[in-house]
């Protein structure tokens, strides 16, 4: 061996030994006489440290009494990731999902039916908002535990609407209401080009949710067996997406939608100031406060073609345990304690949600880091309300959704045509489904 | 006491890295795939055999047809203008000139930035309004287009962005470069060829070989192209579905809808795709690749 290749080695080899020997370890070792509990949560970054708070105090208590030991993992994709691992035998005990996978997991018998378990373990679903409840509820079984949840809302800019001469204290009720606001609030420069806007219902803009806007229409989109986009509610809802964008214009639109970055940030538009009005949930009031705390807005339910009838979207992130769980029970005994009413809550708070219970406790809303907090408790208890479509075809009528949306936003086709277009395809999913459902129920006979 | 095993068996035990890997992870997957292919496995319930069903579904599905296409068209664009550029890019970085490691380096330096990475770099590079490319048109009085959010201009896009890794082929075409015969070129001299016909008489054909194996991998790699247009599109399909290609519905249908034999019947049709026009390009090359030697 050269002296050169000596050193190589050394100036190589060295660094991996130190790595080696005194590099990182893991910050815990799991005590040797408790049962694990493996937990996947899609969360990270703030919301998974308050999680990680949770489970950390559970372990420290709960867990060292019943001898339960919980590993939370943070995982992105991780509804696909349950999935697949639950199709592969070895699933998580407890998975931390979306609201909307639930009907399809239920469906496909990815999860396991909690109705005697949450008996069994002294959970009280009437302590909680019939609305939240609900929302693990399939086919009248329960699949899944209210986690996080939230109602959307209209975000406004007091600012802006101050700046356009509209009333700060007065957001739009109606439809009719939000256009004349967002006509007034749209700023363009010498070009032409729009440098702000007042509401654009794009996904890219914040409106994550591209399939609501017909119910603020009052279309009921999913009742069971059919979707129903062709009502003429849903008809109507296209006919008002379509006129609104012609009026401010298909290319400019479509330029002023691909300025929006990333959404934590000042490249988010409503945060940047740059969009007056966005349908959005009460985590913003989180970005607000870390990259524009100086920002002056306020919250509102979102307009409806009558302003005294108004419906409420509410959504929630779920507690599931799937399908081949080898620790069930030690999975229920962890929930039993995440779901204690000051657990929860606290965790709500943290990540600037509202509160799943009946009555939220005596500290819950003095505090809260959202100052909105009680615009968002109160909308989920509108007369009205909606969630995700409750059908287990829900990924692929949502695309088709998206595809319905943006060819009525970018006036690839009119109204009419979308609609009709979107509801065969739509048709075609669900029936193609029940096919296929029907022949494996009489394989299995 | 020793024992003499035969010398198959003897062959049989040190080749079995191979063949056990082999086996393992690829035959056998492979014929469950086939098997899933014939079946409607919705992943979490047992595989139901339906015969031809899958494949039959293929030819009614215009969802289908539109990804194949949407990948034809990516293909049929995106390896021409590829090759095009990256052959043009050797022949000009093979020249003798100061800097030529410099200049080697920047080309093939975009290759080894990550997929991720690059897709997001290119967001930004496209963005309607503040975008780099924009804001260059601008300037000699052209309004850019919306690029990724226009159906017309959203495969546009696509394939521009694959030009960005075409450092790879580069590399492989000075490899070639530096197999054809200085005496070629002289000979063309003394015959009074110029430049252009020296490229087209003596680089191109001493080129073929290579031209054709980039070819067939740029072949591979466009009918299974999925990262790129799957981060610009933020999982999207693009408007009216412009960007959505054969392996993201594959994906799609495999992980998100749970028809996984759907899935297999489509990973078995991409294939059988990818072998045919691997097949007509051999069989084009025959005629026009050149091997020195033969």
């Amino acid at each position: 061996m050269t002296v050169r290749s000596a050193i190589l080695l050394l100036v190589l080899g060295l660094p991996a030994v130190l790595l080696l020997l005194f590099g990182p370890r893991n910050t815990y070792e799991v005590p040797s006489d408790r049962t694990v509990i493996r937990y996947w949560e899609k969360w990270s970054g703030l919301e998974g440290l308050a999680m990680q708070r949770v489970v950390d105090r559970f372990n420290e208590t709960v867990g060292a009494e019943e001898g339960i030991w919980v590993q939370y993992c943070a995982i992105s994709n991780v509804d696909q990731r349950t999935l697949v691992a639950t199709a592969g035998g070895d699933p998580p005990d407890v998975a931390g999902l979306f609201d909307h996978v639930v009907p399809q997991f239920a469906d496909q018998g990815a999860l396991l039916e909690l109705d005697d378990l949450v008996e069994e373990f002294g959970i009280d679903g009437q302590a909680f908002k019939p609305n939240w409840w609900r929302i693990g509820v399939y086919n009248d079984r329960l699949y899944a535990l209210p986690s996080t949840p939230y109602t959307i809302a209209l975000y406004y800019n007091r600012r802006l609407f101050r700046q356009a001469g509209l009333d700060p204290d007065r957001p739009p009720q109606t439809i009719a209401e939000l256009d004349e606001c967002s006509r007034r609030l749209t700023v363009r420069d010498e070009e032409g080009r729009i440098v702000q806007a007042g509401f654009m219902p794009a996904p890219a803009l914040l409106g994550w949710w591209h399939w609501v806007w017909p119910h603020f229409f009052y279309a009921n989109l999913w009742d069971g067996e059919r979707f129903g986009l062709d009502t003429p509610e849903g008809l109507a809802c296209a006919r008002w997406l379509a006129e609104r964008r012609a009026e401010i214009g298909f290319q400019e639109a479509l330029a002023f939608e691909g300025t929006a970055g990333a959404i934590e940030g000042s490249q988010n538009p409503f945060i940047g100031e740059r969009i007056a009005m966005v349908f959005q949930g009460p985590w913003v009031a989180n970005w607000v406060r870390t990259y524009n705390p100086s920002m002056d807005y306020g919250v509102a339910a979102f307009p409806s073609v009558r302003a005294d009838r108004r419906p409420a979207f509410l959504s929630s992130d779920v507690f599931v345990i799937p399908r081949g769980s080898r620790h069930p029970r030690e999975a229920m005994v962890f929930l039993r304690f995440v779901l204690r009413q000051d657990v929860m809550e606290g965790l709500c708070r943290e990540h600037c949600k509202v509160s799943p219970f009946r009555q939220p406790g005596p500290d819950f809303f003095d505090g809260h880091p959202n100052p909105y907090i009680r615009v968002f408790d109160e909308l989920a208890l509108a007369k009205e309300t909606f969630g995700h479509p409750a059908m287990p075809t829900f990924k692929q009528a949502s695309t088709e959704m998206l595809f319905w949306l943006e060819n009525v936003l970018q006036g690839v086709r009119g109204p009419e045509e979308a609609v009709r277009n979107t509801q065969q395809k739509i048709d075609a999913i669900v029936n193609d489904y029940n096919r296929k459902a029907e022949r494996r129920r009489a394989s299995a006979r | 006491m020793t024992v003499r095993l035969p010398n198959w068996i003897r062959g049989l035990i040190w080749t079995a890295p191979w063949w056990l890997g082999f086996l393992i992870f690829l035959a056998v997957p492979m014929g469950m795939s086939f098997y899933i292919s014939l079946c409607d496995y919705p992943l979490l319930q047992p595989p139901v055999y339906i015969g031809m069903d899958n494949y039959r579904e293929m030819t009614v599905d215009p969802i289908f047809h539109k990804v194949l296409s949407n990948t034809l068209i990516y293909a049929a664009c995106a390896i021409p203008l590829g090759t095009v550029l990256a052959v043009l890019l050797a022949v000009l970085l093979n020249q003798p000139v100061r800097g030529q490691a410099l200049f080697r380096t920047c080309i093939f330096v975009p290759t080894i930035v990550p997929i991720v990475a690059t897709a997001v770099i290119w967001l930004w590079m496209l963005n309607p309004q503040f975008g780099l490319i924009n804001q260059g048109l601008g300037r000699v009085g052209i309004e850019g287009p919306t690029w990724l959010a226009s159906p017309n201009w959203a495969m546009t896009s696509l394939v521009l962005v694959s030009l960005w890794a075409v450092g790879s082929p580069v590399v492989i075409y000075l490899a070639g470069l530096q197999d054809i015969p200085e005496a070629l070129y002289e000979a063309a001299r003394l015959d009074g060829a110029g430049v252009f016909r020296q490229f087209r008489h003596v680089t191109l054909p001493g080129l073929s070989p290579v031209i054709l194996f980039n070819v067939v991998i740029g072949i591979i790699a466009t009918w299974q192209v999925f990262a790129v247009p799957y981060v610009m599109m933020k999982g999207s399909p693009g408007p009216d579905r412009s960007t959505y290609f054969y392996t993201m519905y594959l994906f799609d249908n495999a992980f998100r809808y749970l028809n996984m034999g759907y899935a297999s019947a489509m990973a078995w049709v991409q294939m059988l795709i990818i072998l045919a026009l691997t097949g007509l390009v051999f069989l084009v090359g025959r005629r026009a690749v050149y091997y020195r030697g033969l």
